[in-house]
C-alpha cells in the first residue's frame, strides 16, 4: 500500500468524524446548520461506500454520479436557507434543476457512469463558487451581521469550506479527464493526493463551524 | 511534453477563462440581488416606522381630543351649573335683602355680574374646548357659525365656499379640519393683519381638500416654520395620512392647501 494511497485513504476520517458530530448535536442546530448537516450524512455514506468499493477494487465512480446531484441539491437548500429573503430563491431552484437535468443527460449520453464526471463536477463547482461568493458579499453587509449574528460565524466556517474546496478543486475537476487521460499513473495519484488534502481542509472548516453553533 | 502541446489556448485556456467570467458575472448578478433586496427590506421597515409614529401620533391626538371634550363637558355641566345657581341665588338676595342697605344691594350687583362673566367665559373656554354644533351639525356648518361670529366684528371677513356635493365627512376629518381652521384663522387674527379670509372645502369619495387664504402680510411676516402652530397642523394632518402645501395666496398674502384621503 503506497503512502499517496494511505494519505486518500486516511482522508476520509475527518468526513466520518464530521458526519458523526453533526449527527449527535442534530437537535441542537439552527434549521441552515440542520439542512447542511444532511448534506454531511449524505456526503458520509457516499464517501463510505465509495472507499469500501476502491477497497476492493470495484469502479465507485457511479456512485460519484449519484452524489453530484444529490449533493448539489442538499447545497441549493443551505445557500437558499441562508440567502433567503436576501434573493429570490427561485433562482437557486431554477439553477438547480437545470444542472439535474444536465446531470442527468451528462451522464446519459456523454461521460457514462463509470467514467470521472468531471463536466458536471465542473459545473458544480461553478455554480457553488458562485454562491459562496455571493454569501461571503452577503455576510459583508451590516443587516445579515445583525440578524443572522448568533449563527454567522459557523455559517462564515462552512461556507469558507467550500470555497476553498470548490475553488481548488475546480481545476482537478476541468482538467480532470486530461490527468486521468495521457498523464501518468503517479501524477494521478498525487493530484487526488492533492484533492484528499483540500477534502481534509474543508472538513475542518465544516467541523469548526458546528462547533460553533448557538448553544442559546 | 507531448501532452503539454495539446494543451493549447481554444481548448483548454479558452474555456477556463469562460468559466472565471462565468463565476464573475454570477456573483455580481447575485450581490445586485442583495443590494436589491436589502434596500427593499431597510424601506419596508422605514414605512413601518413611519405608519408606527404616524399611529402613535393619531393615538395621541384621539387621546387630547378626548381629554378636551371631557373637560369642556365638565366646564359645561358642573362649573356651569353652579355659577348658574350662584347667580340664581345672588339675584335671590337682591330680592330678599336689597333693600335692606344700598351698599349690600350694590355689592350684590357687582357678584353677580362677575358671575355672569364668568359663566361667559366658562362657555367660550367650554365652546372652544369642543364645540358642540360640530358633533351636532358637522364642520361645513360650524364654520359659518365662526364666520358669522368673525364677520360681526367687521374687522375681517370669512368667506366659506363648499362644494355643493360634499360627501359626509367622519368626526376624525371634521374634528382635523376645524382644528386646523381655527388654528390659521387665529394666525392671520394675530400676525398678518389681513382684512379677508376665504376657505374652499371640495373633495370626492377618495380625498377632501381644502384651501385657506388670507390676503395679509404672507407666510414670512407670520414667522411659520417655527411656532407650535404649525406643528400641531402638520401633525394633525400626519395622522391622517394626508398632505399640505403652505404657499403665497392671489392676494399676496398667506395660503395653505391641505389634502386628506377620505380612507383614513
Amino acid at each position: 500500500m503506497s503512502m499517496s494511497f494511505l494519505i486518500s485513504v486516511l482522508s476520509h476520517l475527518p468526513i466520518y468524524v464530521t458526519t458523526i458530530y453533526s449527527v449527535i448535536i442534530y437537535q441542537k442546530l439552527q434549521r441552515e446548520l440542520k439542512i447542511f448537516s444532511w448534506l454531511l450524512v449524505i456526503t458520509g455514506l457516499i464517501q463510505f461506500a465509495s472507499l469500501l468499493l476502491a477497497l476492493r477494487g470495484i469502479n465507485n465512480l457511479p456512485l460519484l454520479h449519484l452524489y453530484v446531484p444529490s449533493g448539489f441539491i442538499l447545497m441549493a437548500l443551505f445557500y437558499a436557507r441562508v440567502l433567503n429573503g436576501f434573493i429570490d430563491v427561485r433562482i437557486i431552484w431554477i439553477t438547480t434543476l437545470i444542472f439535474i437535468i444536465y446531470t442527468v443527460f451528462n451522464s446519459l449520453f456523454f461521460q457514462g457512469i463509470f467514467t470521472f464526471n468531471s463536466n458536471a463536477l465542473t459545473v458544480e463547482s461553478v455554480l457553488v463558487i458562485i454562491f459562496s461568493i455571493s454569501t461571503y458579499m452577503l455576510f459583508l453587509t451590516d443587516d445579515i451581521k445583525e440578524s443572522k449574528k448568533d449563527i454567522l460565524s459557523s455559517l462564515n466556517w462552512i461556507n469558507s469550506g467550500i470555497f476553498i474546496y470548490y475553488l481548488s478543486n475546480l481545476l482537478i475537476y476541468y482538467f480532470g479527464n486530461i490527468i486521468t487521460g495521457p498523464f501518468s499513473q503517479q501524477l494521478n495519484l498525487y493530484t487526488w493526493v492533492l484533492h484528499s488534502f483540500f477534502s481534509v481542509v474543508m472538513y475542518f472548516c465544516f467541523f469548526v463551524g458546528l462547533w460553533n453553533h448557538p448553544r442559546t | 511534453m507531448e501532452s503539454s502541446q495539446n494543451i493549447n489556448f481554444f481548448e483548454v485556456l479558452f474555456p477556463l477563462l469562460l468559466i472565471v467570467f462565468i463565476i464573475a458575472v454570477g456573483v455580481v448578478l447575485l450581490t445586485q440581488q442583495f443590494r436589491k433586496n436589502i434596500y427593499l427590506q431597510k424601506l419596508k421597515q422605514e414605512e413601518l416606522k413611519n405608519s408606527h409614529q404616524t399611529e402613535i401620533l393619531r393615538h395621541s391626538i384621539e387621546v387630547q381630543e378626548r381629554e378636551r371634550k371631557r373637560v369642556a363637558l365638565d366646564l359645561h355641566d358642573e362649573l356651569g351649573a353652579a355659577l348658574s345657581i350662584t347667580r340664581m341665588h345672588l339675584l335671590q338676595a337682591e330680592k330678599l335683602h336689597g333693600h335692606l342697605s344700598a351698599t349690600l344691594l350694590e355689592d350684590l350687583k357687582n357678584i353677580t355680574h362677575l358671575t355672569e362673566i364668568s359663566l361667559t367665559s366658562m362657555r367660550r373656554i367650554s365652546h372652544e374646548l369642543m364645540p358642540p354644533q360640530l358633533e351636532t351639525f358637522g364642520l361645513v356648518k360650524t364654520l359659518e357659525s365662526v364666520a358669522e361670529q368673525l364677520n360681526k366684528t367687521s374687522k375681517v371677513s370669512l368667506e366659506i365656499n363648499v362644494q355643493p356635493s360634499m360627501p359626509e365627512l367622519k368626526w376624525a376629518i371634521s374634528l382635523a379640519f376645524y382644528r386646523i381652521f381655527m388654528e390659521l384663522i387665529n394666525n392671520t387674527l394675530k400676525h398678518s393683519g389681513a382684512s379677508k379670509i376665504s376657505i374652499d372645502l371640495f373633495g370626492n369619495s377618495n380625498i377632501i381638500s381644502a384651501n385657506y387664504d388670507d390676503n395679509g402680510t404672507g407666510i414670512a411676516a407670520k414667522g411659520f416654520g417655527n411656532g407650535m402652530g404649525l406643528k400641531s397642523i402638520e401633525g394633525r394632518v400626519n395622522s391622517l395620512g394626508g398632505s399640505l402645501i403652505y404657499g403665497i395666496s392671489k392676494q399676496g398674502g398667506f395660503s395653505v392647501s391641505l389634502t386628506i384621503p377620505f380612507a383614513n
